[in-house]
């Protein structure tokens, strides 16, 4: 299988208004392995150096990495390097794929384990409330007796057009009923409101965090520590899995996209997640570069996502 | 509710129960109206036997020793909340020895089907798989926390306590309302009920011969020591509480100090290494077992809810790693949903190949279409509640109007899977003691149920909450109201009596923790400084209003000028401007005492006072407790009629409350560091105390004469003086004994020599160098005294001279000590997220 190879770097440092004596921090930065893409390397580290670092793997099999930083410290950057292959996404004929109907009155009666997997996706979670006027939003894209995939891509498409996308309208906690309201906000807004319009309808649907190569403007250079973690979301169709769609660029996810974790909503996978002992404020810097390394070969994998 | 009973000898007549709207109910005492139900008529012949005076005595024994012993109830209010008394019934709710054997079977049955049950949610999920537990029960759940999956329990055993709320239906048996199988509350409340009755109503308690409860004490520790990861033959055992504004915080310390716990919040644990530690004065203390009080969701803020610090950062990574043993397993609040009570009878025969022992009131899940229909068309028949935590009170259709029902039917309709229909029941009723007279109320009963290490055991009684009118007996019900002992009859009664079965001592346990955690001993250092200002204020305002209330005529008046500049100088008055102003110093004196509004007023102390006791009160005794309870009901508002009267003989109580208080601490306090911090807060305050009262008496000026006097008055030294001088105070004479006089407690030498010998014995911790510093300081105010001293000797205007320039050095030297210590032992700065 032909798969785009890249070199991914995301480095997160706090600086600390007053020393900090402990700090334990949740990371969910590894690139996932799955069928279709390919982790070659990863490794993580810290400065300063971690009194404790495990790792283990979550309830979705996202890889956690568990730190403790001990003694006082001003600054705690961590960084994650990966060199991942991505091969292309197996996208169904949308017009071949069972009507959206079908998809939500098997969730609840069929136990069988992919679509009991699936079944957790269709509730409300701490950030994907569901409400009437999100299934009223999504009801113009999902017709009846509609194929689920093209309602989905109609949606995709809606959310694209009818929201702006705006740094700066949202934070990671403006809750999905304000985003809907101000129609503004950023990948993880779009993402979150995509889902509670999924579920308001009883569809199966997740949060994917990870990564995205973006493309300069043509004639300027990449620039360093440009890019930023990325997410968007994946609806389950039966008998083909889980399809991954971008609603903050309007696009089916594929060759250009690294998946790190997939949850709930954001609050199952945000990247860093830290508890710190000590006083004062903290500001915060990432910076992520996705760098296309070329295509290179990598063998097909029998694992299921 | 009910009239005055018709049989006037007897003090038991009783009453029958109201006759309810929609048929009877079971009634705990009479099978037909005014027939005792022969299994209570014992008890009845038994409290009869006091007389209707005596029962009415021993109630008031009863709620008098339960407000001694502190024992409350945390209420929140819309101010900040307050301290409620714990209420006792004199009756308790006595239970055949037959019929408590099937309750047994059913409670242990049910504990562990519920402990399976969680076993499997948590780990492979059969149950789901194979549809025995619909999978919205489980992933639409709240309660059902991702990140405790696969955390597997020590010995699978996922509930140490299980707890239900029975009540008794119509058809007279036991009905299981609602399930606690996170933090149940009540277990220290049941045990303390229990002690009061049995010093209470001791001779009933010997004609009943109730099966003793207070064994269970040792079961659980015994269990707790058992499921020790097992690094050590000794382990630390911690109860992890919300702190002093939890509802039932007076129970969390009850039993850390009956079980020999150390009582922590979530400040003073941290995560090392992937283990949990305790914070002490002697740095970090491995914690091996946790029974917490706290929430699940509540239990890590890197894991589990980030809004709320009173978990522990990394508890969930410590127990992943199999290093300390969390009891129960954070997770376990997700059987608390009721939505899982129709499928328990599948369950158990599923997982205990037996029928379910103990019914519930009959269930409709509403996820399930048929259930669903069901629960529309008999909505007017059935109480509606959330199928999930945070269950809020339910709704009683039948009580609604058209609109509102049909709002209630449209929310079910956009999320079935979060409502449940159920019957509704009718609650049998107790009988209560009201006065003179016995009512008739319905109740619910909390039983506890422990696991000892091998399986589960029932503890043979339980806590009763008596409802007011006619409660659903459906959670939440509150902490707050009145409550019942419970008494199970022994197997066979009537075999020979049990030698002081009456007054059965609580078991004694060992191996309480000496290490001091850094929170507690900084509550005992300003514990000491409190009740050391307080006594302070209390002694000036007492000689003060003394003084105003002889001196009316206007000569005399010129004791008052130099008087009420002392106390300006000291802030407890407002400065005298050019006049004396008698009515003005009356009226700041007054407010000191009963205003709330200045800080560290009377008022204000006595509520600090409680405060820092109340965060350690598992480290204080009983009777330290009785004492500082009393000190409380001091800070009464202003009284009418004669405010000066009234005012003095406040300020004798509370002179008198405080020294049966430092002479408790003094004679019965261990001297670790607990004991150590406690009573540097008391040298340091009082040191503070004397120098600045010596300094004001050293800028005094011409009014020197007029201020030598009230200084020994408020230094309490006026016997000192007498004894070793036979002259009218005097400068020369007064600074000997108040500064330099190392044999009066009263004096600064005295209390600068103590602060130098708990300085030899601060722990060294793992802050050798801040420890250091502050005996450097310790050292440097005794220099500075020990000049002053030399200066002065035979030489009278010298020392006055430098009488106050040494007194504000040591004063701003006695301060800065404090802040160090503070610094040095008690900085527990708090986590954030991030």
């Amino acid at each position: 299988m032909k798969a785009q190879l890249f070199q991914l770097t995301h480095a997160t440092t706090y600086h600390y208004q007053s020393p900090v004596t402990v700090s334990h921090h949740v990371l969910r930065v590894t690139p996932r392995r799955l069928p279709r893409q390919f982790r070659l390397e990863h490794r993580i580290d810290t400065l300063p150096v971690p009194a404790t670092l495990s790792h283990r793997t979550d309830y979705y099999g996202n890889e956690v990495a568990f730190i403790t930083i001990e003694g006082a410290h001003r600054q705690f950057t961590v960084t994650s390097q990966a060199r991942v292959a991505v091969g292309p996404a197996f996208i169904p004929e949308p017009a071949e794929t069972p009507a959206w109907e079908i998809v939500r009155g098997l969730c609840g009666y069929d136990r069988s384990s992919a679509v009991l997997e699936a079944t957790e996706f269709t509730f409300a979670s701490p950030s994907v409330p569901l409400d009437p006027v999100f299934a009223d939003y999504a009801s113009a894209s999902f017709v009846p007796g509609r194929c689920i995939l093209e309602a989905a891509l109609d949606l995709t498409a809606r959310i694209h057009t009818d929201f702006t996308f705006d740094a700066a309208a949202t934070h990671v906690a403006t809750p999905v009923l304000e985003v809907l309201g101000n129609r503004r906000g950023v990948c993880q807004d779009f993402a979150h409101f995509a889902l509670a319009c999924l579920r308001s309808l009883g569809l199966p649907a997740r949060y994917v965090s990870g990564y995205l190569e973006t493309i300069p403007p043509p004639g300027q250079p990449r620039l360093a520590g440009a890019d930023a973690s990325h997410a968007w979301v994946s609806l389950f169709c039966p008998g083909i899995g889980w399809i991954d769609l971008d609603p903050t660029n309007n696009c089916l996810p594929s060759m250009r996209h690294i998946t790190t974790a997939w949850g709930r909503d954001y609050t199952d996978v945000s990247p860093i997640r830290g508890v710190l002992i000590g006083s004062g404020d903290h500001t915060l810097s990432v910076a992520v570069d996705v760098i296309p390394l070329g295509v290179t070969e990598i063998p097909q994998r029998a694992e299921p996502s | 509710m009910s009239g005055p009973t018709t049989q006037p000898a007897v003090a038991l007549g009783g009453n029958p129960p109201p006759e309810g709207g929609h048929g009877r109910c079971f009634d705990e005492c009479f099978s037909e109206p005014a027939t005792a139900r022969p299994y209570r008529q014992a008890l009845f012949d038994s409290l009869d036997r006091l007389g209707r005076e005596g029962l009415a005595a021993r109630a008031e024994n009863a709620r008098r020793m339960l407000k001694e012993l502190g024992v409350t109830c945390f209420v929140h209010n819309e101010r900040a909340g307050i301290d409620e008394p714990w209420q006792l019934d004199l009756l308790p709710l006595v239970i055949g020895s037959e019929e408590w054997r099937e309750l047994e079977a059913g409670l242990i049955q049910r504990a562990a089907l519920l402990n399976l049950v969680l076993g499997d949610l948590y780990g492979k999920q059969r149950l789901v798989r194979d549809g025995f537990v619909p999978a919205p029960l489980v992933f639409a759940n709240p309660a059902y926390l991702r990140p405790c999956q696969a955390l597997a329990a020590r010995n699978n055993t996922f509930l140490l306590t299980y707890s239900a709320d029975l009540a008794r239906t119509a058809d007279g048996r036991w009905w299981v309302m609602a399930d606690r199988t996170q933090a149940p509350v009540g277990f220290g409340f049941a045990m303390q009920n229990r002690a009061v009755l049995s010093r209470v109503i001791p001779e009933v308690m010997r004609d009943l011969q109730p099966r003793p409860v207070l064994d269970s004490l040792r079961v659980r520790r015994d269990a707790l020591k058992h499921f020790s990861p097992g690094h050590t033959d000794n382990p630390v055992i911690a109860l992890l509480t919300p702190g002093p504004r939890n509802e039932a915080y007076f129970e969390h310390a009850y039993l850390s100090r009956l079980l020999g716990l150390t009582l922590v919040e979530g400040d003073d644990l941290t995560v090392r290494d992937r283990r949990l530690w305790v914070k002490t004065l002697n740095g970090l203390r491995r914690v091996d077992v946790v029974l917490r009080r706290v929430s699940d969701a509540f239990c890590d803020p890197l894991e589990l809810r980030g809004d709320s610090l009173l978990g522990v950062p990394g508890l969930l990574e410590a127990a992943r790693a199999g290093n300390v043993c969390i009891g129960n397993a954070v997770g376990t609040g997700l059987l608390e949903s009721p939505a899982f009570m129709p499928f328990l009878p599948g369950l158990c025969r599923h997982l205990l190949g037996e029928d379910l022992r103990l019914p519930s009131p009959a269930t409709w899940w509403c996820g399930q279409t048929r259930e669903h229909t069901y629960v529309r068309e008999h909505l007017r028949e059935l109480v509606i509640r959330a199928a999930f935590p945070p269950n809020g009170p339910a709704s009683t259709p039948a009580a609604l109007d058209t609109a509102g029902e049909s709002a209630l039917v449209e929310r079910i309709r956009q999320s079935p899977h979060e409502f449940i229909g159920q019957e509704q029941v009718r609650l049998s009723c107790a009988p209560v003691l009201t006065g003179h007279e016995i009512d008739s109320k319905p109740f619910v009963l909390r039983v506890f149920v422990l696991h000892n290490g091998d399986e589960f055991v029932v503890v043979p009684g339980g806590l009763v909450r008596v409802l007011e009118t006619g409660g659903d007996g459906l959670p939440p019900i509150p902490l707050i109201g009145l409550s019942k002992d419970v008494w199970v009859m022994p197997e066979g009664a009537g075999t020979s009596p049990l030698p002081h079965a009456g007054s059965a001592p609580l078991p004694h346990i060992e191996g309480a923790s000496s290490d001091v955690p850094s929170r507690a001993a900084d509550n005992l250092f300003w514990l000491g400084r409190y009740t050391e200002r307080l006594e302070e204020i209390v002694r000036s305002a007492r000689y003060a209003l003394g003084c105003v209330g002889e001196d009316t005529d206007a000569s005399s008046q010129s004791r008052l000028g130099p008087l009420q500049g002392i106390l300006g100088r000291l802030g407890l008055v407002a400065a005298p401007e050019n006049a004396v102003n008698r009515i003005s110093l009356i009226q700041d004196l007054l407010s000191l005492v009963y205003d709330e509004e200045p800080a560290e007023g009377v008022r204000d102390l006595l509520q600090r006072i409680h405060l820092a006791a109340f965060s350690v009160r598992d480290r204080l005794s009983t009777d330290t407790w009785h004492l500082l309870n009393r000190l409380k009901t001091h800070a009464q508002p202003r009284p009418g009629g004669l405010p000066l009267v009234g005012t003095s003989g406040t300020l004798h109580a509370l002179v008198l409350d405080l020294a049966a208080f430092s002479g408790m601490e003094m004679e019965n306090m261990t001297r670790g560091h607990g004991w150590v911090f406690l009573d540097m807060g008391r040298r340091i305050e009082r040191a503070i105390f004397i120098a600045r009262l010596m300094e004001a008496v050293g800028r005094s000026g011409r009014c020197l004469d007029w201020v030598v006097e009230p200084a020994l008055e408020i230094a309490d030294s006026v016997m000192t003086h007498r004894r070793r001088y036979f002259t009218e105070p005097r400068l020369s004479s007064v600074m000997e004994v108040l500064v330099e006089d190392a044999s009066n407690p009263r004096s600064l030498a005295f209390q600068v020599a103590c602060l130098k010998e708990h300085a030899a014995l601060l722990p060294t911790g793992q802050n050798p160098d801040g420890v250091g510093a502050l005996r450097v300081l310790v050292g440097q105010i005794d220099d500075c005294l020990g000049r002053f001293s030399r200066a002065g000797t035979g030489d009278a205007s010298t020392a006055a001279e430098l009488l106050p320039s040494t007194c504000e050095e040591i004063a701003g030297r006695l301060a800065a000590l404090s802040e160090s210590l503070t610094e040095v032992y008690f900085s527990h700065i708090s986590s954030r997220v991030s």
